[in-house]
């Protein structure tokens, strides 16, 4: 290190940059996704704007997409480039680009996530035959921006060892005789927000803090994975959890006598909790048609696929979920709640907040 | 080097360069800051009357758990293997480096799963485990510093010490301790640091610092302004840690010596040896071998189950990635670094405080730091001064620059820290010889000084390499670093897919430490 003069040191540092700059360039993705980029939009750096053969996503959900998203390009040619992260996080990112976004399709791995995005002006609504005649009404915004792919219950699971009269209800698990034996998700994550959302909307507020405060004095273990909490009720760490099915899916798939079994909840009323995978295209837009021509395409031909890859329950109706998904049985879903868990996710932060719910 | 700026282009050119590396680093951290100019007092009294106390609580003991333990661990085990000689003593001297290139959130994982059958799901979680994975992570900061500073010590001291009458316990905490007590504050502020802003190892254990509070705020509620007035309570405990290294480190200024001989070592005997070697291979067994040992077995699952299948052959994709990502802000760290070190040398008040400006992203969690970036750079983007169709953000331009404003404190620290030791008497001895200020920095103080660069520059480098949380938000398409695919898999909780990536990251850790560790052997023989 050898600098003699300030134009030596600007140098310097002008060649680090030019550095980057040319190791920036060459930006290419094992997909290689720049293939159908014509010549001037191959730098990275470089705004996708419109252009016919490219699909720009943000995603949330980052679960074997990849495939998904390769078929996606054989059947039509519509190459996708995509980046996955946490759901508010991708939303900062929208809103600090602005008019600027190369994103066309936002997909989230929740329901509230896609309705903050909605409520923040960041989606553009969609006239879609195809997407109407296939997602049910409740599963899509009603002013038509975002669109179910697929849904994932949370429901109570139970080791078929050492439980014969698992609840039925998400209130049953606050019942004193599961004092010390249940797993549950911290408030931190989603899935445990959302469920609570839809406690207040299903019971009113003042009864969903009863029934967390109940889970809290029944001082579950709390465990930070699904995936964990299955197991801990296999190990017999705990009796009862709540916990998503489709991992259970993938434990059946590795063990098919894994002991632990799923209770559908509130099937005699409303139905059991079930969050969902959206996905919108983005008021800013490059390219809106590519964008609402991937979603069609999850929502029709790659329907059975997205769900499945993941063992979820397709949002059509009509299809046909993973044959491990469909031992589990018919069940009664909260399908009326989607739409309104983005609202309530604040109050029900609140509750998992004030009753100390970890 | 600042010295030859001042003479040829006047003053303020080279001011105005030093003036825009600061602000360019400081600007996304102040604009959290300034989100406090509309406080939302709502939630912040929700907090208080709920999780505050707890989140308080928590940070102050983990904190404390784990500054005490890096502490003693760190300073520990250097002195074992500077001061005594047993077997395996050589060997043990770098292998205890090693922990460094294992990342926190992957030994984290790792020891979670390891430990839940023997130690069952509910204490497994708990906030003396994730003490002990961060002490684990962090000690070699503290020792690498400790261990540098008792091979500077002068053996003189110590026999002055023991003629007076000292026991060699008595020299060890009169003596040796109170000179170290400089470089030990700089390794336990950069373990200080590290535990305030760490998000990913807290979380699998169910601990809630206030750094897990500000994510907890901003994505449960979608509330960016009352998680960015955390993000500044977070900022506060950083200054008074800071201010804490200042007060320990005192008005002592230590310099490099002349006596070439260093500390004798004690050669230790039977049972000595014995428990020394044993204590010292254990460490070693906890931090990296038995981990290590995990994911490989994990690794070979994976292989043999085909759970690698849709990513075995992106490996080398990912390390490309990785470390185009790691070298390019190693580089442009290291540079802003010296311009910093060479601008601010003085250190006078004002200087001192632009310093600590341009360091302040490493005192708020990574995620934050993207987040001030983020609408640093989209701002940028907005004014349309870029050529046509150009955006920062997403590019990877302003992904290094992200890596800067985060790690740039690691590399000035450890530059400046460096250049510090440098004696005043020999920088004014070749000045009174005639030699002027640019050929004083490039003959003296840079190749006095090189070992401690090369060691801060790998420091960063290895930082880099497993940092997550910026890459998450602002990498280009196509970027996909070995800690993203760490995430997505232990983000579903597929431990064994992890495996590969993780191997991976520490792979490339090691021939980094490697390399420290060559450079600190290999500069301390250059300099005596």
């Amino acid at each position: 290190m050898d600098l003699k003069s300030p134009s030596q040191i600007v140098g310097a540092l002008a060649i680090g940059a030019l550095l980057i700059a040319a190791c920036g360039s060459d930006d290419v993705s094992p997909a290689s996704t720049d293939a159908a980029v014509d010549e001037s939009t191959q730098d990275a750096e470089v705004d996708a704007t419109a252009d016919a053969g490219v699909v720009t996503v943000y995603t949330g959900r980052h679960y074997g997409i990849e495939p998904v998203f390769d078929e996606f390009t054989a059947a039509t040619g519509i190459e996708v480039r995509f980046t996955t992260g946490n759901d508010p996080e991708l939303r900062e990112r929208l809103v600090a680009e602005g008019a600027n976004t190369p994103a066309d399709v936002v997909m989230t791995a929740d329901a509230s996530n896609i309705e903050l995005a909605a409520a923040a002006g960041l989606l553009a609504p969609l006239t879609s035959d195809v997407l109407t005649s296939t997602i049910p009404e409740e599963l899509r915004s009603a002013s038509g921006e975002w669109f179910t792919l697929s849904e994932r219950a949370r429901v109570i699971i139970s080791s078929t060892e050492r439980v014969d009269d698992p609840p039925t209800t998400y209130a049953g698990v606050g019942d004193p005789a599961w004092d010390g034996r249940i797993c549950l998700r911290p408030s931190t994550h989603p899935y445990t927000q959302s469920l609570v959302a839809s406690l207040v909307m299903a019971e009113g507020e003042e009864r969903a803090t009863e029934i967390v405060q109940s889970w809290v004095d029944n001082e579950p273990l709390y465990i930070n994975s699904d995936t964990d909490i299955y197991k801990a009720v296999a190990d017999g760490e705990c009796d009862i959890a709540i916990a998503n099915t489709y991992y259970l899916g993938r434990l059946l798939t590795e063990d098919p006598t894994f002991p632990v079994q799923i209770v559908w909840p509130e099937q005699d009323g409303r139905g059991a909790h079930v969050n969902v995978s959206t996905a919108a295209v983005t008021a800013n837009a490059p390219n809106p048609e590519n964008g609402q021509a991937l979603i069609e395409w999850l929502a029709t031909d790659g329907q059975a696929q997205f769900a499945n890859v993941n063992f979820e329950y397709p949002a059509d109706p009509a299809v046909a979920p993973d044959p491990i998904v469909a031992a589990w049985g018919e069940f009664k879903a909260d399908l009326a709640a989607v739409r309104d868990l983005g609202a309530n996710q604040p109050t029900a932060v609140e509750i998992l907040d004030t009753t100390g719910y970890e | 080097m600042f010295g030859i700026a001042a003479r040829r282009v006047g003053p303020a050119a080279a001011t105005a360069l030093v003036t825009t590396v600061v602000a360019a680093a400081a600007i996304p951290v102040m604009v959290i800051v300034w989100s406090i100019a509309q406080p939302n007092t709502d939630v912040w009294r929700q907090l208080w009357e709920t999780r505050l106390p707890d989140m308080l609580r928590d940070t102050a003991t983990l904190l404390v758990t784990v500054l005490a333990g890096t502490l003693v661990l760190g300073t520990g085990l250097a002195w074992l293997v500077t001061a005594y000689r047993f077997p395996g003593q050589r060997i043990l001297g770098r292998l205890l480096v090693t922990p460094l290139a294992i990342p926190g959130y992957v030994l984290g994982f790792v020891w979670l799963d390891t430990l839940q059958e023997p130690l069952g799901a509910r204490s497994v979680r708990s906030i003396w485990v994730c003490a002990l994975v961060l002490i684990l992570t962090l000690y070699p900061y503290v020792y690498l510093f400790a261990r540098a500073a008792f091979r500077e010590q002068s053996q003189r001291m110590v026999d002055i010490a023991r003629n007076l009458g000292c026991s060699r316990t008595q020299t060890f905490w009169r003596v040796v301790l109170p000179m170290a007590r400089p470089s030990l504050a700089g390794g336990s502020a950069i373990v200080g640091m590290e535990v305030l802003t760490d998000v990913g190892t807290v979380r699998l254990f169910n601990v809630s610092t206030i750094a897990d509070g500000v994510l907890r705020v901003w994505f449960g509620t979608g509330d960016r302004n009352a998680a960015a007035e955390l993000s500044v309570l977070l900022i506060g405990v950083a200054v008074v840690l800071i201010a804490g290294e200042r007060l320990a480190r005192g008005r002592a200024r230590y310099t490099q010596r002349g006596d070439p001989q260093g500390l004798r070592s004690l050669r230790l005997r039977g049972l000595g040896a014995a428990g020394a070697s044993l204590l010292a291979w254990s460490v070693f067994a906890i931090a990296v071998a038995l981990p290590l040992a995990r994911l490989i077995t994990w690794a070979d699952e994976a292989q043999r189950t085909d759970q690698t299948a849709t990513v075995a052959g992106d490996l080398v994709f990912h390390v490309v990635s990785s470390l185009r990502v790691a070298v390019s802000a190693t580089i442009v760290c290291l540079l802003l670094g010296l311009l910093l070190a060479a601008g601010l040398q003085r250190g006078r008040g004002r200087e001192r405080c632009a310093a600590r400006l341009a360091t302040l992203g490493y005192a708020v969690p990574g995620p934050v730091v993207a987040l001030g970036v983020l609408i640093t750079l989209a701002a940028l983007d907005r004014t349309g001064w870029l050529p046509d169709r150009w955006l920062l953000v997403g590019s990877f331009i302003g992904l290094v620059y992200a890596f800067a404003v985060r790690f740039l404190a690691v590399a000035y620290q450890g530059i400046e820290a460096s250049l510090g030791k440098v004696s005043p008497s020999v920088v004014a001895s070749a000045r009174t010889l005639g030699a002027g200020r640019a050929r004083v920095a490039a003959r003296i103080q840079l190749p006095l000084a090189s070992a401690g660069i090369v060691a801060a520059t790998v420091l960063v480098a290895i930082d880099t390499l497993k940092e997550l949380p910026i890459t998450l938000l602002l990498r280009p398409f196509g970027t996909d670093t070995l800690p993203i695919w760490v995430w997505q898999a232990t983000s579903e909780s597929l431990w064994v897919q992890a495996a590969v990536p993780s191997l991976a990251i520490v792979a490339l850790g090691m021939l980094l430490v490697g390399a420290l560790l060559w450079t600190l052997d290999h500069g301390a023989e250059a300099i005596s």
